[in-house]
């Protein structure tokens, strides 16, 4: 059993505040990014000290989850505000401007130099391609593949936050794209947000990765398919997008019942639709119950 | 066939003044602000407004000042509305902190969880509910007298609607027990019941006493209203819940940056809401013309046409950015909705309140919508005398 935190993490109130005042000109850039470090390395010490097996950066530069890759390609560019599923946070969703995009990748501005083994989050390539005219495929060459092949990382985490929602998802093209991206580090497809049932109907545990990541707020753990075609399932099982704050016994339990051998507690999406103060303590809660889990296979 | 008129209005917010953010704030005036409160004093023609300028100049504000601050700055948002041509106004609610903590620090039953994003660096605060939410007393009627006492014309109050407030916030009392791998049912009978609660126990008292005191027009806020397609029958039910029974001549319901195909069949069940206030203005093109292709940010009055319902109040200024809209843009995308809807089903104003735009481009906007909506009536009329 493992345990760790992809997606975009959430700003300190100092960071907020520090971003604001960066909006109205009354901080510098430097200041702001001397916040933005100090929240790096609070953020690695909760993670350090919750025993996650793969440390994350927390994305805090990220505006959302595909901004710093559209603005970093020629031939997209930033395109309309969307509200982000059914959040009151909104994206700005990728926009062709061209012909087949080219990334230059990005460097530790957005992916920071972590002191451990660590994770990267970006989009997954369906998700991408859903406001453009591209397919998955294209942006996999042009935009996932060059980001990868200059990361230095265990596992890529490709957050899908819309496939799921599909009647009848179409897991063909998608897998298409991830052949593409294989070859460097560990892939998992994260459907984050949402039920997961009609991906694991049409055959998610097929799909050319490492693991797969469900959420549990939202699927049923009885649709999770036997042995998930022998992959790792990132089971979302911490909600992140509600203050409560779960029971590590009630997690052990629920993820003791899943018919899959290998299992990575994550949270179900992005820990910024709570606030900081609380996804630290959810990250404590995470690592509880990997050890509450770990006595529970002991016992 | 009667004369075309249209009514024009704002949908709520203004930016706040600087003058009076910095007071509140406890943070020192400089110079150009208080010069500001002069130059928009004089350009709105608010009586009195020197007394402003020297209560700013003083500095030091104990409560005393900081409530005069707060009645200058809902003066200069009525004039503001005002001098902008505008048929309907309202003060921009300067008083109001933002549309969601405004109802959160009246209400009891909520308790503040911490700072979200809502998109690049601009954020908000989300509360949870703890217990059944209901508010001590109403809390906006002050607001209301103070500018209905200082207006002639019509005025408007927005009220934030249960479900945004419902959608915004976190529930630990509704859904607390067995969230993980709870069904789908049991989720949506706990929102359900959260909804209800905010539309009857605390919407509803405020709004009632706002009617009571002699609003005439109340307007329910739902920006949220579309997130989740499988509750939108909750949140129209929920509308109805927070109007019922207060005898105001008009109700309406504002929802933007929201898919409105979505609203459908549902809002045909909103009991006398006689318009629907929607942003288009954002989806569409800058060019002028009155033709389909030429406006594909309003495709969706296609659903209004097909479907009926309330009427339309129109999205004719992107609140998101700084371009000024010409009189002739506005003028056209008025023309292209009342060739299409007829009209008597078309009222004119911006996508959405106001509030990240600075007074200086707010200003020049409303003054060509206000423009553009009259350009559009003489064209409208013109082509109606034409064709007798």
């Amino acid at each position: 059993m493992q345990a760790f935190v992809p997606g975009i993490y959430p700003r300190s109130e100092a960071l907020v505040q520090s971003t604001r005042d960066l909006d109205r000109g009354r901080t510098t850039p430097e200041v702001n990014d001397e916040q933005v470090e100090r929240d790096l390395q609070e953020l690695i010490s909760v993670q350090q000290a919750a025993e996650v097996d793969l440390l994350a950066d927390g994305m805090l530069r990220w505006q959302d989850l595909f901004r710093p890759l559209v603005e970093a390609s020629a031939g997209l560019e930033p395109g309309p505000m969307t509200r982000f599923l059914d959040t009151n946070t909104f994206w700005f969703a990728p926009k062709q401007t061209g012909g087949a995009p080219k990334l230059e990748p990005v460097g530790e501005r957005y992916i920071a130099p972590l002191p451990g083994a660590r994770l990267v989050t970006l989009p997954s390539p369906w998700a991408f391609a859903m406001s453009t005219e591209l397919t998955p495929k294209e942006i996999a060459e042009g935009v996932l593949k060059p980001q990868i092949d200059a990361l230095d990382a265990e596992l890529v985490v490709l957050s899908e936050p819309f496939l799921a929602r599909e009647e009848r998802p179409d897991l063909g093209t998608l897998a298409e794209a991830l052949e593409v991206l294989a070859g460097g580090p560990e892939l998992a497809i994260q459907f984050t947000f949402g039920d997961a049932k009609n991906v694991l109907e049409a055959g998610a545990g097929d799909l050319p990765v490492r693991a797969v990541g469900v959420d549990f707020y939202a699927t049923h753990a009885t649709d999770i398919p036997e042995g998930l075609g022998g992959k790792r399932l990132l089971a979302g099982v911490i909600d992140a997008r509600s203050s409560a704050l779960e029971d590590p016994e009630e997690i052990a339990g629920f993820v003791a019942q899943l018919p899959v051998d290998e299992i990575a507690l994550v949270p179900n999406g992005d820990l910024q639709y709570v606030s900081e103060q609380i996804a630290r303590q959810k990250i404590q809660r995470l690592g509880a119950a990997k050890t509450a889990q770990a006595k529970e296979a002991v016992a | 066939m009667t004369e075309i008129r249209f009514e024009t209005r704002e949908i709520g917010s203004l930016a706040k003044p600087v003058w009076r953010v910095k007071s509140f704030a406890g943070r020192p005036l400089e110079d150009g602000d208080i010069a500001e409160a002069g130059r928009w004093g004089e350009k709105l023609g608010v009586d009195g407004h020197e007394e402003l300028v020297e209560l700013l100049g003083r500095g030091d504000f104990g409560d005393g000042e900081l409530a005069a601050i707060d009645d200058w700055s809902s003066l200069y948002g009525l004039r503001f509305l005002e001098e902008s041509g505008l048929d309907v106004v309202y003060d921009g609610e300067q008083r109001r902190t933002e549309m969601y903590d405004h109802v959160i620090r009246h209400a009891q039953g909520f308790e503040q969880r911490g700072t979200v994003r809502s998109f690049n660096n601009k954020y908000y605060s989300k509360a949870a509910a703890v217990d059944q939410p209901s508010i001590k007393g109403p809390y906006d009627v002050g607001e209301y007298k103070f500018i209905a006492e200082r207006t002639d014309k019509r005025v408007k109050i927005p009220f934030t609607g249960p479900y945004t407030m419902v959608d915004w916030s976190y529930d630990e009392h509704y859904g607390r027990t067995g969230a993980l791998g709870a069904t789908a049912e049991q989720r949506a009978d706990a929102r359900r019941r959260f909804l209800l609660d905010v539309a009857e126990h605390v919407i509803r008292p405020n709004a009632a006493a706002v009617v009571e005191a002699g609003c005439d027009w109340i307007q329910i806020d739902e920006p949220a209203l579309t997130t989740r397609p499988d509750e939108v029958k909750f949140g129209v039910e929920a509308f109805n819940k927070s109007v019922e029974g207060i005898p105001s001549q008009r109700r309406s319901l504002h929802v933007c940056f929201s898919d409105y195909s979505l609203l459908y069949p549902h809002v045909l069940e909103l009991d006398d809401c006689f318009e629907l206030q929607l942003e288009f203005a954002q989806r569409d093109s800058r060019e002028t013309g009155t033709s389909r292709e030429e406006r594909p940010g309003y495709e969706p009055l296609d659903h209004f046409k097909e479907h009926g319902g309330p009427d339309v109040g129109l999205g004719v200024l992107d609140i998101h950015s700084d371009f000024i809209e010409t009189p002739e843009l506005v003028r056209d995308r008025v023309i292209y909705a009342a060739e299409l809807l007829g009209p008597e089903r078309v009222q004119v104003n911006p996508d959405c309140g106001l509030r990240t735009r600075s007074w200086d481009v707010a200003f020049e906007k409303l003054r060509n919508m206000v423009e553009g909506t009259r350009l559009a009536e003489e064209a409208l009329n013109r082509a109606h005398a034409g064709a007798r």
